[in-house]
């Protein structure tokens, strides 16, 4: 048993052989350094990790002081997806069943391939089978359960870029596309909800109700604008309009790594934090909607541009609404965190929650029943889980 | 601790032993070296990325514009957030006719760090070309550079000569 946690906490820590081959050396393949949690129902803490070239999950009975054993979930070593905004993740149905998604890349052009694999109690997993049967390229996955305990999953595929070039056509960015999980089939039929967004940024997902996901993403507006836009499901195969949250005029030819935040609060109303760097506005900024048809607040500066403020991330968990971010002072990265009571409208004074002085995971929220805490992963603490304050 | 520093001292190793040119680490301090290095003398730096799209369409127009004008010093730095082999990087440099001129690349994951001592207000887009003048004035162009207006600013280098 000793051997068991010895062998958890360093596969947990930063500091393992894994972190180290981060330095570009000769021959090195980049690797990712995330790691991504959920509760289960009863209270247990599930985290999944890249260790070099496999995923692994492991589990805390104790709010992440103690980890189990780790369990893989790859059975065989596979190019793992090591992108800055690329994550493998982990959700937690109903019953207790856990669903993991990740990416690998196919080739050395960044063509990516999405899969997922489930378990009923996490001690062991289904072989991992691709979401969706396409070959052509998946990127920057995100699974969720809907209130009613339906699987779903948001990806962006470039499979509409290989249409349009084989007809003369350009075909900048790639598509949102996402597919439900369709019982012990696996997931049914994808479906593409919107062509032409940013092909390299991450996605925020939200449910504004059971079979009604909403996803918020870097569009790519007239012009090559890439900002950000939020559509809401009308039902489970009927994407809604995209609701631009603001016009930053950010008119880039590339992508940025860096994809945005979103919340829905009980009340309906919609939370979107987000990185720009545009003609408009640069930094980093949060605005709210009164719902997911309303029109966005003036987006509000988090921290200043020479902070470098960065990764934000939004959860709402009953009355309160939490935002963290991190920023840089020169020395160190700090993780700053705001909540508020009121949607979203007045907020507490930013407060630093966490620190540290190399390199760092984006920081991440999860919340178990009432509690709301800050998961991180860096470098040279490793990974913790940190209780945020105010608490009802 | 001490693994890193074996590493370092491997990596170390491994860049002064090999023959070709793989790009020169660029780490925490490396900014300021660099900059020591060429000040008095006019430089354009260009930064790029082997995971930035466009910035691989435009290293040609660098080559093309390093072999018009001889009198550009030109250091190119790769700055991928996540760190690249500095086996596909040199391989890259190669390809575009870039191997010969002064390169470094970005190899530590502290990457925050690292742009904070280039620009505390660069937010990381690539690619993104730092012009410095004789007197250490320097002008940034964001995205892909105008080459023309690269060009007027090395005339006016040597105007002012």
């Amino acid at each position: 048993m000793r051997l068991l946690l010895a062998l958890a906490a360093l596969v947990l820590s930063g500091a393992t052989a894994a972190a180290q081959h981060q330095h570009g050396k000769p021959g090195s393949t980049p690797e990712a350094f995330t790691a991504t949690p959920a509760f289960g129902p009863d209270g247990t803490l599930w985290v999944v990790r890249p260790t070099g070239d496999r995923i692994v999950v492991q589990r805390s009975t104790d709010l992440g002081k103690t980890f189990a054993a780790p369990v893989t979930v790859t059975p065989e070593p596979m190019n793992l997806d090591w992108g800055p905004d690329a994550r493998a993740r982990i959700a937690v149905d109903p019953k207790g069943g856990l669903i993991v998604t990740f990416g690998t890349f196919q080739d050395k052009n960044f063509n990516g391939r999405t899969y997922f694999a489930r378990s009923s109690d996490g001690t062991s997993f289904t072989q991992p089978r691709p979401i969706t049967s396409d070959t052509t390229s998946q990127r920057f996955e995100v699974a969720g359960v809907d209130p009613a305990g339906r699987v779903f999953a948001a990806w962006l595929d470039k499979r509409n870029v290989t249409k349009a070039h084989a007809a003369g056509r350009a075909y900048p960015g790639a598509a949102l596309a996402y597919a439900w999980e369709d019982g012990d089939a696996g997931f049914g039929g994808t479906s593409i909800a919107l062509d032409n967004t940013c092909e390299c940024c991450r996605l925020g997902l939200a449910f504004a109700d059971a079979g009604r996901p909403a996803v918020a993403f870097r569009n790519i507006f007239p012009g090559s604008v890439r900002d950000h836009g939020v559509i809401t499901f009308r039902d489970p195969a009927t994407p809604g309009p995209v609701r631009r949250v603001s016009v930053d005029d950010w008119k880039i030819e590339a992508c940025p790594h860096h994809g945005p935040a979103l919340a829905i609060a009980p009340d309906g109303s919609y939370h979107v934090a987000w990185f720009t760097d545009g003609a408009a506005r640069k930094g980093l900024f949060y605005a709210r909607a009164d719902s997911g048809d309303a029109s966005y607040s003036q987006p509000r500066p988090l921290s200043a541009a020479n902070r470098q403020p960065a990764r934000p991330y939004l959860l709402a968990n009953g009355s309160a609404l939490h935002l963290v971010w991190k920023e840089f002072d020169g020395d160190k990265v700090a993780v700053r965190w705001q909540v508020s009571h009121d949607s979203g409208r007045q907020w507490s004074p930013p407060r630093t929650v966490a620190g540290t002085a190399d390199a760092s995971d984006h920081p991440l929220l999860v919340a178990d029943r009432q509690r709301t805490y800050l998961s991180w992963l860096t470098k040279n603490e490793g990974y913790r889980l940190i209780p945020l304050g105010d608490q009802p | 601790m001490r693994l890193s520093i074996f590493l370092a001292l491997l990596l170390g190793l491994a860049s002064f032993g090999t023959a070709n040119a793989d790009p020169l680490p660029f780490e925490r301090g490396s900014w300021a070296k660099l900059s020591a290095a060429h000040a008095g003398r006019p430089t354009v730096i260009h930064f790029w990325g082997l995971t930035c799209a466009p910035c691989l369409v435009e290293m040609p127009h660098w080559a093309a514009l390093k072999k018009a004008r001889p009198d550009m010093r030109l250091v190119l730095v790769a700055a991928d957030p996540v760190p690249q082999d500095p086996e596909r990087l040199d391989a890259a440099l190669a390809r575009f006719g870039l191997d010969g001129t002064e390169s470094w690349s970005f190899t530590d994951r502290f990457y925050e760090r690292l742009r904070y001592e280039i620009d505390p207000a660069w937010a990381g887009e690539l690619p993104r070309t730092v012009m410095i003048d004789r007197s250490g004035q320097a002008t940034v162009l964001p995205g892909v550079a105008d080459l023309a207006q690269v060009r007027q600013w090395l005339d006016a280098q040597s105007k002012s000569q």
